[in-house]
């Protein structure tokens, strides 16, 4: 038992802040722990653990913000992680925040949280909002009922936070565990003791959770308590106990029992409310409603929707572009630096055109990530979020999908490594991974850059525009496709309910938002960034070796530069030549590459798709293409150039073809169609190392990184086999 | 007048009711109860989304949104609002 504990000055003391979400305990934890933050994963899990800490009296105060939940049922993943932890004896203190404008409902998680026998506080936060509402609450007799103490709090303006962190630090002078209860009825307690007494039979059940609070989650069917029971020894005798006592109440109380429990701890909450809330009248919600009457309203919501959409995709992607634009220059600057003054060899060449451009296809990630972020951040805070889901949900949950799935797939037209970070606004799990499945499939803007290149090369202006919208087109038609058949089969089973709150809208503050973009951005270099840079330096590896390491070609290439250079020839001669000599021995290396034997070894397998008739002797050069296409879009293109021996520049006339696509169209063997089936694996396969980084970090799971590169690349073949075999048949080549 | 027993999704905005019984299975059952969904608990339509789902309800002085999946699970006895007076045309 806690009551006795008189720690020495120094100690530490745990505290786990829960509450419903939307009730403002972010700001809350962030007002409670300042700057001091840590952001981590639950074990085992998707769900972000932020912990922070502050000290008061020689007391080390370390507060966990709990994912914001309805009920310890622990029936979602969030649940489970936050029952699991309240009853953790670790655990010291609970600080349980109340919306004080909704607290009804607050209170009901507050019923269960005081079942737990455990020392607790009240944060009755957002009272500013309750007053305004016309709401007066006695908080002295709040007190009194809940047995607890209470500490009124406007965590978005700090007020009340010293109060708060004064009585948590008064909290280790030993305080008891609140008496107040629900009172179920003579018949549930009769029910309860009984149960428990057969619970008393077996010490582990009995020792390591309270039994009074198992004895109500069996009664509730709670499938976390069903599986600890089905450890003990006493299960029989438990388990029939529970279904007598079950049946006795059905039968007598006329309901099931997980409504009868609901039932009475609402009756306390309502009978809470009634005594403690004066005037509960007026007009309760007016800003609220009013907007509302707008913003989801039949005819303007939609195009008010679309405004905001355009809006964050022009912060993100037209905006974010700058930042992104200053550090490609500086990468770029870093990348020329160290290729001028380092002398040439195998180090060398693994820091200019692996480490560099590595660290540079990371760090490039983060302007767009911080911004999109941020706008997510703030809208979610403001409460438009779940509008914008309430409105688009009927069309997204026909793909499967959630209303929350709109705003990562569309932003995923611009950059998907985002839009998968974005899927965090989806509480439920299943939803989740659905949409980061299916998030790839959405053509993002590195992948237009090929078909740019490509369409160019093959079809006439016109046609070539219509190839590319088709291709967006299809990426949204499989993206929707796609999510039904994974909702069809394998997420058939979790059906997560769409019961959404609609939260009251309010002004975000901008420190929050500003303290989630700096988390965001940084998480994303630590956890994702590691994949991306190790990709990128595993890709360079195997476009360079072994060639690199050939001396006699080095000695080669030297030679023939030095002849150039010997010739005096006017700069602007030499400097073409010297070009020309520098990609030749580019080519070489790349087409002599463990890629390049990669791209042999998969000739047949990519045969079918990129050289039906069999007449290609260099179709292996387009794996190599899209082998490094893995690390990302944009060095298709680049690739494709050095492969083929070409520049892929524009010779400087506005029109006409470069001469990449000049190669592409006359010496590369691919015809329209093969080229057409080339865009449809790009854009199927794995966009870039950096979703797959993001995937890994969002699933913390390698079986779903892996089935989500794995069945891009199926499908990707299949559909561009499809393809070829059709367009064959009408009389295409 | 005769009260009478709806399913949820069959309620117009601007209409109100109690809830008579839930009828889900699971944790769809476990979730509204939680969310205030017990027997007695007044609630009224606030609005339709654009496209016909999902509904947007009021009850224990919080809005949520409802698909009309989890909707028709729900019984409520309808009546007509207390602040409207006025008799509506049948």
């Amino acid at each position: 038992m806690n009551e006795e504990r008189h720690p020495e000055p120094g100690t530490k003391l745990l505290v786990a802040l829960v509450g419903n979400p939307n009730c403002g305990k972010t700001s809350l934890f962030n007002a409670l722990t300042g700057s001091r933050h840590h952001v981590g994963n639950w074990p085992g899990v998707t769900v972000e653990k932020r912990s922070g800490a502050f000290e008061l009296d020689g007391l080390q105060i370390e507060v966990v913000d709990l994912p914001g939940i309805y009920s310890l049922s622990a029936r979602s993943e969030d649940e489970r992680i936050a029952a699991a932890f309240v009853v953790d004896p670790s655990v010291d203190l609970i600080v349980n925040v109340l919306d004080a404008s909704n607290l009804e409902r607050n209170l009901y998680l507050t019923t269960q949280l005081l079942e737990l026998n455990k020392p607790m506080i009240l944060a009755l936060n957002m009272v500013d909002d309750a007053e305004k509402q016309g709401t007066s609450i006695d908080l002295p007799k709040l007190q009194e009922l809940l047995d607890a103490p209470l500490v009124p709090t406007v965590g978005n303006r700090g007020e009340g936070v010293a109060a708060l962190r004064k009585t948590i630090a008064e909290a280790r002078r030993g305080q008891r565990p609140p008496c107040a209860r629900v009172d179920y009825g003579a018949d549930i307690e009769e029910e309860l003791r009984k149960i428990e007494e057969q619970i008393g039979r077996d010490e582990v059940l009995a020792g390591g959770h309270p039994a009074s609070p198992t004895a109500l989650k069996l009664l509730e069917r709670s499938p976390e308590a069903e599986q600890r029971l089905r450890a003990s020894h006493a299960r029989r005798a438990i388990e029939g106990q529970v279904r007598a006592s079950a049946a006795f109440l059905e039968h007598h109380l006329g309901a099931d029992c997980p409504t009868l429990v609901s039932e009475r701890r609402y009756g306390f909450t309502h009978g809470l409310v009634l005594e403690v809330i004066q005037t509960a009248t007026g007009d309760r919600r007016g800003l609220t409603e009013r907007l509302d009457a707008l913003l989801t309203n039949r005819w303007l919501g939609f195009p008010i929707f679309f405004a905001v959409m355009m809006a964050v995709y022009i912060a993100t992607f037209v905006i974010g572009s700058y930042p992104q634009g200053w550090i490609s220059a500086g990468i770029s600057w870093l990348h020329d630096t160290a290729a001028a003054y380092l002398p040439p060899g195998e180090l060398a060449n693994l820091l200019v055109e692996g480490i560099i451009p590595g660290v540079g296809a990371v760090v490039v990630f983060v302007p767009v990530i911080m911004i999109l972020m941020g706008c997510i951040s703030f809208l979610e805070d403001t409460g438009y979020m779940s509008r914008a889901a309430f409105i688009m949900d009927r069309l997204m949950h026909l793909m499967g999908l959630h209303g929350k799935s709109f705003i990562p797939l569309v932003m995923g037209t611009g950059c998907n490594t985002p839009c998968i970070q974005a899927t965090r606004t989806i509480e439920s799990r299943s939803d989740r991974l659905i949409t980061i499945l299916v998030a790839p499939l959405i053509s993002c803007s590195a992948r237009l850059q090929v078909y740019i290149c490509v369409a160019g090369a093959f079809f006439a202006p016109l046609h070539a525009a219509f190839v590319i919208i088709g291709l967006h087109v299809l990426g949204f038609t499989l993206a929707m496709l796609m999510g039904k058949a994974l909702r069809m089969t394998l997420f058939r089973s979790a059906v997560a309910p769409f019961v959404m709150e609609l939260p009251p809208y309010r002004m975000p503050m901008l420190r929050t938002t500003a303290i989630h973009m700096w988390e965001k951005g940084r998480v994303f270099l630590v956890r994702a960034g590691t994949v991306i840079f190790a990709g990128a330096v595993l890709i360079w590896f195997l476009s360079h070796y072994p060639g690199i390491a050939n001396q006699a070609w080095s000695a080669e290439h030297q030679r023939s530069v030095e002849a150039v250079l010997a010739q005096k020839l006017p700069a602007e001669q030499e400097a073409e030549r010297i070009e020309e000599l520098d990609l030749a021995h580019q080519s070489r290396i790349m087409n002599s590459s463990l890629a390049a034997r990669f791209g042999k070894v998969l000739q047949p397998l990519f045969a079918p798709i990129l050289d039906p008739g069999h007449r290609r002797a260099e179709a292996w050069k387009d794996g190599v293409a899209l082998t490094a296409g893995f690390a990302a879009k944009e060095i298709v293109v680049g690739t494709l150039g050095v492969v083929y021996q070409s520049r892929t520049e524009s010779p400087g006339k506005e029109e006409g073809l470069s001469p990449l696509q000049k190669t592409l169209r006359v010496r590369s063997g691919l015809t329209p169609l093969t080229a057409l089936a080339f865009l449809v694996f790009i854009l199927i396969y794995t966009p870039c190392l950096g979703t797959v980084g993001m995937t890994l970090k969002e699933t913390r799971s390698w079986a779903w990184t892996g089935f989500s590169v794995a069945y891009g690349l199926a499908l990707g073949w299949l559909l561009s086999w499809l393809l070829v075999v059709v367009g064959r048949m009408l009389g295409f080549q | 007048m005769p009260h009478c027993t709806v399913r949820l999704s069959d309620l117009n905005p601007g209409e109100a009711g109690s809830v008579a019984r839930v009828e889900a299975k699971g944790p769809i059952r476990q979730r509204l109860l939680e969310m205030g969904f017990v027997r007695g608990e007044r609630l009224e339509v606030v609005k339709v989304a654009p496209l016909g789902d999902p509904m947007e309800i009021v009850i224990k002085g919080y809005h949520l949104s409802l698909r009309r999946e989890e909707s028709t699970c729900i019984l409520v006895v309808q009546k007509d609002l207390p602040d409207a007076p006025e008799e509506r045309s049948a």
